[in-house]
């Protein structure tokens, strides 16, 4: 009884720290944008292609089992077709006999995609890179992201090179960032639409309202022309 | 040291040779005895399709089984090694055919083992062989428009043999 006297129940669960669910009490709402979401989402859930050819292949298989388990990056889906996969992971020596029909399988993978080249001969040709038969590098047929040097690589070498496809993917952008110019633009245009409201009688004021409001886009779809033209066609058109 | 021999004749290696001189007296020279289990002959070109089926067919010793066939670049000239396999006797046969750098034509035995079409097929598109009334004399290995056949001694390798990497 000395033992746990004084170690009841009360103590410990004065210690554990609920969380605090008072958030949930006001509007549950969390913004973000969606070039983070998309990025996000695509880069923890990469299907791979079962692309190997050669010893590269045990790495990358061994990769997807349970002593390494590539599913810790969510890129654990190995699919056989490559119209379910965004991801070809070449692991193996590419010959001139194979470069066609690797060529045709990147074709029928899905957008946005991704390619990994694994290992010397994948990269380079790596040994066989004299070979008469031998591509050297499957860059020379299709676009690749990452190399993965080794011969072959352990599989933590492929998953730093999963972790770097992470970061370019991470880098793509669904929206289309505003360039310079058109900022300019656009603010020109909402500058010269309140001087025009301004220069006009109370009478006709209705065209002041909409454009307080959606500068950006109502106002360059009636004028969408040079820069230095802008102010004068938003004249005429307030006339 | 001579593996157990598990077929039914149980025939040991002298005595295969002695057997396969024996019955094609005429067609099969150089006949020598490889340790452990390989008897080594050189059969002329003209009779070599005669030979692989009288070979497939000899009582108690037939050679049912074409394991493959090797093409060797000799420098003057090629050579065709066919590896049969007798499971009655558990014995292997090794066919030398000499081949002619001029005029490197044999006859097809993918008709008497279809196993040698494949073989056959790979022999034309590394060392040039051509297999006369094989059944789908393409390349195998290669692709169809490679110019030249690359495990030649003088084979030269360029991208114009290949220009489409």
């Amino acid at each position: 009884m000395g033992l746990i006297e004084g170690v009841g129940l009360g103590p410990i669960a004065d210690r554990i720290h609920y969380p605090n669910i008072s958030q949930f009490e006001r509007p549950n709402v969390v913004t973000t944008t969606v070039d983070f979401i998309f990025s996000w989402a695509r880069s923890h859930s990469v299907f791979p292609f079962t692309y190997g050819l050669a010893c590269c292949a045990i790495e990358m298989l061994s990769s997807g089992f349970a002593r390494f388990d590539v599913a810790r990056y969510g890129m654990e889906v190995f699919r056989p077709t490559p119209r379910q996969c965004d991801l070809m992971i070449v692991a193996g020596t590419v010959n001139e006999k194979m470069a066609p029909v690797l060529k045709r399988l990147y074709e029928q993978m899905s957008e946005p995609k991704w390619v990994i080249a694994m290992g010397a001969c994948a990269t380079s040709g790596g040994p066989f890179y004299d070979g008469y038969n031998v591509v050297n590098g499957v860059d020379k047929i299709v676009p690749v992201d990452v190399y993965i040097p080794g011969c072959p690589p352990r599989p933590e070498a492929l998953f730093q090179g999963l972790l770097e496809l992470q970061k370019k993917i991470q880098a793509m952008r669904i929206v289309p960032p505003v360039p310079a110019d058109d900022a300019a633009v656009a603010a020109n245009a909402r500058a010269a639409a309140q001087q025009s409201a301004a220069d006009l009688s109370p009478d006709d004021l209705p065209p002041a309202a909409p454009a307080e409001e959606l500068p950006g886009e109502a106002l360059p779809s009636e004028a969408p022309v040079a820069p230095a033209a802008a102010p004068a066609d938003l004249e005429k058109v307030g006339d | 040291m001579a593996l157990p021999a598990i077929g039914s004749a149980g025939l040991a290696l002298d005595d295969v040779a002695a057997r396969l001189a024996a019955a094609l007296p005429s067609d099969l020279s150089d006949l020598r005895v490889q340790e452990p289990d390989t008897v080594v002959a050189v059969v002329a070109p003209a009779v070599l399709h005669d030979v692989a089926l009288r070979l497939r067919g000899l009582e108690g010793l037939a050679y049912e089984s074409c394991n493959f066939v090797a093409a060797v670049d000799l420098g003057d000239g090629f050579e065709a090694v066919y590896h049969l396999y007798s499971f009655a006797a558990n014995s292997y046969l090794e066919l030398h055919v000499a081949v002619p750098r001029a005029k490197p034509v044999l006859d097809t035995v993918s008709d008497v083992w279809p196993a040698a079409d494949w073989h056959e097929r790979e022999a034309f598109d590394m060392m040039g062989i051509r297999f006369e009334g094989h059944p789908d004399p393409r390349r195998i290995l290669l692709p169809d428009d490679w110019v030249g056949h690359p495990l030649r001694k003088d084979y030269v390798d360029s991208i114009e043999n290949h220009p489409n990497v």
